[in-house]
């Protein structure tokens, strides 16, 4: 059975493995990188190194994550292209895009 | 006329730092200390005005002022801790506990659209007199790196809030509170 699972898991990797995580910091009131592009299917983890909640939310609430606390982060898997722009909800001036290729 | 005092209130709060920095600047545990009472000022103002605006703008200003300053206050009492500093009592903390105190009495006596005027404009000169600060005094002159690395840290807050608050005291001036 495990045999099984690992070679499922070895037909089904190779597509998955192509897919790669970015990470994109909040820190003193700004996304960083303020404009990433990825490919569809990667993931994207915001992580939150200020000492309050961020959110990072597109503007037409094509994801939205919610309040991530200080030192907490929100992954999300970029599944749709095109060119996301998005806030902090909380903080209205700090805003930065998101491009899934 | 009173907005001009609490809004000088806040200035000679830390104009006393500037003062004391032409002598020696406040010491570390001092720095601590008026970052403490600074934070807690804006805190128990936002308290206030969380439950008196009829403003959902305002509101949703005061809760961000709670929640950011508490964040600030959390890190800088961990600090502190760690560091095994005692806040120091000083002038400049002392004035700014006062200047706070003053501020929610005389709100505490307004509501509707004065409440928010008063709230909001103090709230635009309390940022501004700590940015000035920050730059001037407390950042230059913390000695311990971490202190020092807290401050920078939390200084894009400090200018994101007061312009949030500019925002809100132009609205408030079309709509003619």
């Amino acid at each position: 059975m495990r045999l099984l699972v690992c070679l499922m898991a070895a037909l089904v990797l190779p597509v998955d493995a192509m897919a790669a995580t970015y990470v994109v910091v909040i820190e003193q009131m700004r996304f960083d990188p303020p404009t990433l592009t990825v490919a569809r299917g990667d993931r994207v983890v915001w992580l939150n190194k200020d000492l309050f909640p961020h959110t990072a939310t597109a503007d037409a609430n094509a994801f939205d994550s919610h309040d991530i606390a200080a030192d907490a982060s929100w992954s999300y898997v970029a599944r749709e292209t095109g060119r996301y722009a998005y806030s902090c909800k909380l903080h209205p001036t700090m805003r930065a895009v998101l491009n899934v290729r | 006329m009173k907005l001009v005092h609490t809004a000088l209130a806040a200035t000679l709060a830390f104009a006393s730092i500037a003062c004391n920095a032409q002598n020696a600047g406040p010491s570390d545990p001092q720095i601590a200390s008026i970052v403490v009472t600074a934070n807690q000022v804006d805190i128990d103002a936002g308290k206030l005005a969380e439950t008196k605006t009829k403003s959902q703008n305002v509101k949703a200003f005061a809760q961000q002022m709670v929640t950011d300053h508490s964040g600030v206050n959390k890190a800088a009492t961990d600090l502190v801790k760690k560091l095994n500093v005692t806040p120091e009592d000083n002038p400049t903390s002392q004035s700014l506990k006062q200047g706070g105190d003053a501020n929610i009495a005389r709100l505490k006596t307004l509501s509707g659209g004065s409440f928010d005027k008063s709230y909001i404009d103090h709230e635009v000169a309390y940022h501004e007199s700590v940015l000035d600060a920050l730059d001037k005094t407390l950042i230059p002159g913390a000695k311990n790196v971490e202190l020092k690395a807290l401050l920078v840290k939390v200084r894009p807050a400090f200018v994101a809030h007061l312009e949030h608050a500019r925002h809100l005291q132009a609205e408030l001036a079309k709509s003619g509170a």
